[in-house]
């Protein structure tokens, strides 16, 4: 192998594996099904204050097993369509901590925040008896889910481009 | 790490199947590393059992229904060597930047003054 210092061809291949991650991070949009399937998924889990209430405890778990399927085939799905695995996986999440993936973190963090928020906020108007509020406040927390969901594969893409590495 | 180069990596089609492996996804399949390098679907089966064979890439292959789906993620082996090989390459473009530098101070041509001088983003990942 020759010795290039002093000779500007070799920066071409640092110059063309940048390109190359930003073509690869351009792959990580996702398609309107996954965002459409993401909204199912955060009605699913913002419903189970109303179901734990009004619906009999086996339909209760009926809707907590249907949000998991549909969170694995949104998963599957994603990586099938861009060819890629990335994000957290299930199996580092149980050894490492649920916030143990960088890239795309505060976003992650703020739907936890989010989720817990709405949630508690949904059972207290529910036990209130303020129905149409109760059903306001998870309609915007399945929105600002979806939002947030886009913010953090917005933080995986950068991370690719930038080829942070996964953690 | 050591900056030192990588012989199975210095040929630029294994840099990039390496450096795009290494850019962060835990496996890529096969169509979406072969058009983010942009090669053929030969060239990238005959390097990545080059980079097989070294140990640098793991190769996992499924179906999906009748078609044949492929996965390669990068080993430990495999970015250690890439890292070593990239601070190799980074320091390579320091020594050019800084001999054009001093050139340029040597001898400043007309309109060089008003030239921008482009900073590049890191390739080194901090995994």
């Amino acid at each position: 192998m020759r010795d290039a210092a002093g000779d500007p061809a070799a920066l071409e291949p640092l110059e063309r594996l940048r390109a190359q991650r930003s073509r690869l991070a351009d792959r990580m949009r996702p398609p309107w099904w996954y965002l459409t399937g993401a909204a199912i998924l955060y009605a699913l889990v913002f419903a189970s204050p109303f179901s734990s209430r009004y619906l009999p405890q086996s339909d209760y778990w009926a809707i907590v097993v249907a949000a998991l399927a549909v969170a694995c085939l949104l998963q599957w799905g994603l990586d099938r369509a861009t060819g890629m695995k990335v994000g957290p996986r299930p199996l580092r999440v149980l050894r490492d901590g649920l916030f143990y993936y960088r890239p795309g973190r505060p976003a992650r963090i703020a739907m936890m925040v989010v989720s817990l928020a709405a949630i508690v906020t949904e059972a207290s108007l529910i036990r209130h008896g303020l129905l149409a509020a109760a059903i306001v406040v998870a309609a915007l927390a399945v929105a600002a889910e979806v939002a947030l969901q886009q913010a953090a594969l917005r933080g995986i893409r950068q991370d690719l481009r930038g080829g942070g590495g996964a953690a | 790490m050591t900056a030192k180069p990588d012989p199975f990596i210095h040929p630029i089609t294994r840099l990039s199947i390496c450096g795009l492996l290494a850019a962060g996804a835990d496996w890529v399949e096969f169509a979406a590393l072969r058009d983010a390098a942009g090669i053929s679907d030969s060239v990238l089966s005959k390097q990545s059992v080059v980079l097989e064979d070294a140990g640098y890439v793991q190769v996992r292959k499924g179906a999906v229904g009748r078609r044949p789906r492929t996965w390669f993620r990068l080993t430990a082996d495999g970015r250690q060597a890439l890292q070593g090989h990239l601070a190799w390459l980074a320091q390579l473009e320091e020594a050019v930047s800084a001999s054009t530098r001093d050139l340029q101070q040597a001898r400043p041509l007309p309109g060089d003054r008003d030239q921008p001088r482009r900073v590049l983003p890191p390739l080194l990942g901090s995994s």
